[in-house]
C-alpha cells in the first residue's frame, strides 16, 4: 500500500507549499525583512478595511443563521413527510453556480434593475429618482452574501436537530414543561454545536469574500479581500504588502478554526 | 399534529415562512428566465416581448463557447482527479489507524477554511518560484485541492456504514486489497463516488478565485462572466446564458441526489 502513501501525501504537500511558499517569496527576493509588516501595521487603511469586512461578515452570518434555524427546526421536527425533498429545494440553490446569482442580484438591483424599473412602470417612484442605494452599497454585499449562504447554513443545523433524542422532548413535556421551556432547556442547547458550525462555515469565508464586493459593492462594499486582490492586480501590484495581508488573514482564519474546532466534525456539515 | 416540538400553530407559521424564503431563494433565478425572453437591451421593466435573440447571440458567440469548453475540461480533469485521491485518502482515514491520523484528516480537510483567494495568490507564488507557467493544468491542480475535502465528507461517512465484515470476508476467501476493492467496495461507495464527482465538477466549473490567478492568459466560464458583467452590452445575452446553466445544474444536481438516495435505499447497506 506503499502508493496510497504517495498519493495520499502528495496533496498534503501541496497544500503543505503554498503556506509556506508565501513565507519564502515574502523573505524571498530581498532578504528576509519585516518591513512590509510594519507598514501594514501601522497603516489605518488596512486596519479599517479589516474591520469592516469583520463586521460585515458578523452581521451577514448571525442574521443568517438565526433566519435558518427555523427552516431547519421546521424540517427537522415538525413531522412532515417530505422533510429531504424540501430540505432538497432548500440546498439545490447552494449547489448551482455562485456568480450567476450574484448576477442574477446585480440585475435586479440596479438603477435601471428590475425593482427600480418595476417601480417606475407603476409610477411609484419616478424616473429620476431611482433608489440608488440598492446596488453598489454595503446593503448590496450583505444581502447579496446572505442570500448565497442561506441554505448552506440550514444544513448543520438541520442535522444536529435531527440527531436530537426527540425522548429528552417527549421527558420534558412528561415532565410538564412548556414547549418554549423545552426549547430553552433541551432543543437548544442540544442544537448548539450544530449552530455554531454554521455560523463558522459562513464566517470564515466570508471575511476573505472578493468576487460579490467587487460586483455588487462599489467603494461602499469594499472589503479586505479586495484589497489583497488590487495588490496583486495589473495596476500597481505590491506583491509584499499582499503577501502579508493574505498570511494576516491565514493567521485569523487558523486561530478562529482552532477556536471553533470541537464543534467541526465533519459529520455535522457532511449532507446526509 | 401537535407535539411538545411544535404547536399546530407554530407549524403554521414555520411552514409560512419556509415557504417564503423558498420564494427569496428562487425569485431571482425566476426573473433572470423571465429576463432571457426580454426582447430589450436592458433587463427592466416593462417587458417588451418575448425573444430567443439573446439565446443565438451566445450560441454564435465563439469567445463564450471557448470559455465554457475549458472550464468543462477542467472541471472534468479536477473531478476525476479529486475523486482517485478522495477514494484514496478516504479508505485511509476510514478503515486505518495510523499515527497523526487527526492531524492528517485536518490538513486535508483545511482546504475548505482557507479563503481561496488567498489560496490562489500562494499557488501563484508557488508556481512563479519554481518556474512553471499558468494554465490548465496550473487551475487544474488547484481545484484538485480545494474540492479534495467535499470528495472526503460525501465518502467518509459512506466507507463508514459498510461493514468491514464484508471485505474481511474477501479477504479470507483469498482476495487481494485490490480485487476486494473492485468488487466489494466500490460498488458499494459507488452512489457517493457518483456524488463526489458531481461535487467536484460543480464547484470546479463555477471557481472563479483560484481559476483567475492560475490560468494565464485564458478564459474560463466564470472568469469570462466576470468580465463579462462589466460590459452592459453584454448583459442580455450572459443572462441566457446563465439560464441554461443554472437549469441545467440543478437538474443534474436534483437528478443526482434523487438517484443517491433511491441506489442506497435499494442496496440498503
Amino acid at each position: 500500500m506503499a502508493w496510497l502513501g504517495v498519493f495520499f501525501v502528495a496533496p498534503i504537500v501541496i497544500v503543505a507549499l503554498y503556506s509556506f511558499n508565501v513565507y519564502t517569496l515574502f523573505g524571498g527576493p530581498h532578504g528576509f525583512t519585516l518591513d512590509a509588516w510594519h507598514t501594514v501595521a501601522n497603516s489605518g487603511i488596512y486596519r479599517h478595511l479589516f474591520w469592516k469586512s469583520i463586521e460585515m461578515s458578523l452581521i451577514v452570518s448571525i442574521s443568517i443563521v438565526v433566519l435558518a434555524y427555523p427552516l431547519a427546526y421546521y424540517l427537522a421536527l415538525s413531522g412532515t413527510r417530505r422533510k429531504y425533498v424540501l430540505l432538497l429545494l432548500l440546498i439545490a440553490p447552494f449547489l448551482t453556480s455562485y456568480l450567476l446569482r450574484v448576477l442574477a442580484w446585480k440585475v435586479i438591483l440596479g438603477d435601471q434593475g428590475v425593482i427600480n424599473s418595476f417601480l417606475v412602470w407603476t409610477h411609484l417612484r419616478a424616473q429620476e429618482h431611482p433608489i440608488s442605494q440598492l446596488l453598489y452599497s454595503r446593503f448590496a454585499v450583505m444581502l447579496v452574501l446572505a442570500y448565497i449562504w442561506l441554505p448552506f447554513v440550514a444544513l448543520p443545523i438541520f442535522v444536529s436537530l435531527e440527531n436530537l433524542d426527540q425522548r429528552l422532548l417527549e421527558a420534558a413535556g412528561d415532565l410538564y414543561a412548556s414547549r418554549w421551556r423545552a426549547f430553552i432547556a433541551v432543543t437548544l442547547p442540544l442544537s448548539l454545536p450544530g449552530v455554531i458550525a454554521a455560523f463558522f462555515f459562513v464566517f470564515v469565508p466570508t471575511i476573505g469574500e472578493f468576487v460579490t464586493p467587487s460586483l455588487v459593492g462599489g467603494t461602499g462594499g469594499y472589503m479586505y479581500g479586495n484589497q489583497i486582490v488590487d495588490k496583486f492586480g495589473a495596476g500597481f501590484p505590491d506583491w509584499e504588502t499582499g503577501s502579508v495581508l493574505a498570511l494576516f488573514l491565514i493567521i485569523v482564519v487558523a486561530i478562529l478554526t482552532a477556536l471553533f474546532s470541537r464543534f467541526l466534525q465533519p459529520q455535522r456539515v457532511a449532507a446526509e | 399534529m401537535s407535539s411538545i416540538a411544535l404547536s399546530k400553530n407554530g407549524g403554521r407559521v414555520l411552514r409560512g415562512f419556509f415557504a417564503l424564503v423558498v420564494v427569496f431563494l428562487y425569485a431571482p433565478i425566476l426573473i433572470l428566465v423571465i429576463f432571457s425572453f426580454n426582447d430589450s437591451d436592458f433587463p427592466s421593466f416593462p417587458l417588451s416581448g418575448f425573444t430567443l435573440r439573446w439565446y443565438r447571440q451566445f450560441i454564435e458567440n465563439g469567445d463564450l463557447r471557448a470559455a465554457l469548453w475549458t472550464s468543462a475540461i477542467i472541471a472534468a480533469a479536477t473531478s476525476v482527479g479529486a475523486v482517485i485521491l478522495g477514494v484514496l485518502s478516504s479508505i485511509a482515514l476510514a478503515r486505518r489507524f495510523f499515527r497523526g491520523k487527526p492531524v492528517v484528516s485536518a490538513l486535508l480537510l483545511s482546504p475548505l477554511v482557507i479563503p481561496y483567494l488567498v489560496f490562489g495568490i500562494a499557488l501563484l507564488l508557488l508556481f512563479h518560484q519554481i518556474g512553471i507557467s499558468r494554465g490548465i493544468p496550473t487551475v487544474v491542480i488547484g481545484h484538485i485541492v480545494i474540492t479534495l475535502p467535499y470528495t472526503i465528507l460525501v465518502l467518509v461517512p459512506r466507507l463508514e456504514q459498510i461493514e468491514e465484515a464484508l471485505e474481511e470476508a474477501a479477504y479470507d476467501l483469498g482476495a487481494n486489497r485490490w480485487v476486494t476493492f473492485r468488487l466489494i467496495t466500490f460498488p458499494l461507495i459507488l452512489p457517493a463516488v457518483v456524488s463526489a464527482l458531481l461535487i467536484a465538477f460543480t464547484t470546479s466549473f463555477d471557481e472563479y478565485a483560484v481559476a483567475s490567478f492560475l490560468v494565464g492568459t485564458r478564459s474560463t466560464f466564470p472568469i469570462y462572466l466576470y468580465s463579462a458583467l462589466r460590459f452592459p452590452t453584454q448583459l442580455p445575452q450572459v443572462i441566457a446564458v446563465a439560464v441554461v446553466v443554472l437549469l441545467v445544474s440543478l437538474t443534474v444536481v436534483v437528478a443526482a441526489e434523487l438517484g443517491r438516495r433511491f441506489v442506497e435505499s435499494r442496496v440498503g447497506v
